[in-house]
């Protein structure tokens, strides 16, 4: 027997939950490829301590920055706080926030929060955060055409682009699943997620090289509590991604269809579950793929463009 | 604007083998080793051959057994296998002064034989793909037996093949795009023709094994007097 909770209260619990279990899912990844190689690996919790760690720590910024490279990092954060709004993240019912945008919004507000991190690298002066900050909108702008393509399957299926309505369509039936144009949007939106969470194929995640770094290095400069937010924020956006692409095209299950708590409280549980089998086939990417030369990442970019186009070209033609 | 209605199970699931095929195709611009490029083409092939058989289940041909059968075993197994022999015997003759030819990096490698970049190649195979995708689409065919998109696709892969044989600069993948363009007509075949007489599809699977012989014999050819299977070096052949 659970009580109704209010809805106010879901909806913070949507943000909530990512904030709070996006660390976590990043030391499950962490912990998986070190399993998968023989090592032992960091503990699942890890990020946390890392966390705290850092928070404790004084911090400096470079002579020079301006207070953009101070402001950037909170800016950010409130971005990926705002995105689980948006989205379905527990609750299969759209919440009164959640028709504040479609999923162009939210994809609006992630590129925001990346610009910003970007602009904060470059305020800095330092070479490597500039070519970390250089890079990432580089191929960035070459990823955000399969986003649109994947945001027009997205279109077509529902007649709407509000990620709600794709989740309730997918749940619908069998013949939703199975048919081209999802499957090839949902290959496409994971490609871009690989890229956009630098993984292999595109980026090392843990490497200490920094010639072949993109997103990893741009908080170089940035140290205690406003580098702590850096790292928060790209977990979160990690989880914001997963949780999209979980919740939203491949496994739009077990989230809760009513107010009850005991509902919403499985729907938290089936996130973090689905985000850490996630994260376990994202490990087992990480070390059975090498990382691509960093002229190859437009090829890699084109067989996501392909995925997307050919599922729009599907829908347009009828079949998809 | 309106939502696009799903198609039925069957009807979904037969397109996403046919989309399986045109990405077996793209996929081929991308491998660096011929022996990963004639593995890519045996993949597509038991694709094609999944697809008759699902197509003879679901839709009570029985023949369409034996032609996916057929052609499992000719092109799944005996065409990449007479490839793959054929490869290695051009990998063990030497040049002729016993060296290692300026052939490349190694006689499998037709790594950047490509004459524009991965990318671009892709990007303007999308184009022609499209081309086909839209042109054939607009015709408005209608089968029995597969959803129409499938025609579509098939087309696509036929003009995809083609792009791999223009754009790729060696022997063995303008060979393979040659097989491969045989494929996306198989499909078509199987989209418009299901009903076609068994003893007709086997004479095109069998034409198929004259090609293989044919480019048997150009591979050789080429490779005895220019000792590379790039077809760049032809250009020295000009007066």
């Amino acid at each position: 027997m659970s009580a109704a909770l209010p809805i106010p209260l879901i909806q913070f619990l949507q943000v909530a939950t990512v904030a709070v279990a996006a660390p976590g899912v990043s030391g499950v990844i962490a912990r998986v490829e070190a399993r998968m190689q023989g090592r032992t690996g960091p503990r699942i919790l890890q990020p946390y301590y890392d966390l705290a760690k850092l928070l404790r720590k004084e911090s400096l910024a470079p002579e020079g920055a301006s207070w953009v490279f101070l402001v950037a990092p909170v800016a950010a954060a409130a971005c990926y706080l705002t995105v689980p709004l948006l989205i379905p993240v527990l609750t299969s019912y759209g919440l009164p926030l959640g028709y504040m945008g479609d999923i162009l919004g939210g994809g609006f507000i992630l590129s925001l929060a990346s610009f910003l991190v970007a602009v904060a690298a470059l305020d800095t002066g330092s070479p490597y955060a500039q070519m970390g900050a250089s890079r990432a909108k580089t191929f960035g702008a070459i990823t955000e055409p399969v986003v649109l393509f994947v945001v027009f399957t997205v279109a077509l299926v529902t007649g709407t682009d509000l990620p709600y309505a794709l989740a309730a369509t997918v749940r619908s039936s069998a013949s939703q699943i199975v048919r081209p144009a999802h499957l090839l949007a949902a290959a496409a939106l994971f490609m871009v997620i690989l890229y956009e969470t630098g993984r292999i194929p595109v980026e090392t995640h843990t490497g200490t090289n920094e010639f072949g770094m993109i997103e990893e290095a741009r908080p170089f400069e940035h140290s205690g509590p406003y580098f702590a937010l850096l790292k928060w924020g790209s977990a979160m956006k990690q989880l914001i991604l997963y949780t999209i692409l979980l919740n939203v095209f491949v496994a739009p299950w077990g989230l809760a269809a009513s107010t009850q708590a005991g509902a919403v409280v499985l729907a938290i549980v089936a996130l973090v579950a689905k985000a850490a089998a996630l994260g376990v086939v994202v490990a087992v990417i990480d070390n059975s793929f090498a990382k691509l030369r960093l002229f190859k990442i437009t090829e890699f970019a084109a067989g996501a463009f392909l995925l997307a186009v050919l599922g729009v070209f599907t829908l347009y033609l009828g079949g998809g | 604007m309106s939502a696009v209605a799903a198609p039925s199970v069957y009807a979904g699931g037969a397109s996403v083998i046919a989309v399986g095929v045109l990405l077996a195709e793209f996929g081929m611009f991308r491998q660096a080793l011929l022996r990963d490029q004639v593995r890519l083409y045996a993949a597509q092939s038991a694709l094609i051959s999944v697809l008759a058989v699902l197509v003879a289940a679901a839709r009570h041909l029985p023949e369409l057994y034996v032609l996916g059968a057929l052609s499992a075993g000719l092109k799944v197994v005996i065409v990449p296998v007479v490839l793959r022999r054929l490869l290695r015997g051009i990998g063990r003759s030497p040049g002729p002064d016993g060296q290692a030819t300026d052939a490349g990096p190694g006689w499998t490698e037709i790594a950047g034989s490509g004459s524009l970049s991965l990318a671009s190649t892709v990007l303007l195979a999308i184009a022609i793909a499209a081309f086909g995708f839209f042109a054939v689409g607009a015709m408005g065919i209608r089968s029995p037996v597969l959803p129409p998109i499938a025609l579509s696709i098939s087309v696509s892969v036929a003009l995809v093949a083609f792009v791999l044989m223009i754009m790729r600069r060696d022997v063995a993948s303008q060979a393979i795009g040659f097989l491969a363009m045989e494929n996306g007509i198989s499909l078509t075949a199987l989209v418009v023709a299901a009903g076609m007489p068994l003893i007709l599809e086997v004479a095109f699977l069998f034409d198929l094994l004259v090609a293989v012989v044919v480019f048997e014999l150009l591979i050789r050819v080429h490779h005895g007097r220019a000792d590379s299977l790039s077809t760049a070096d032809l250009t020295r052949l000009r007066g």
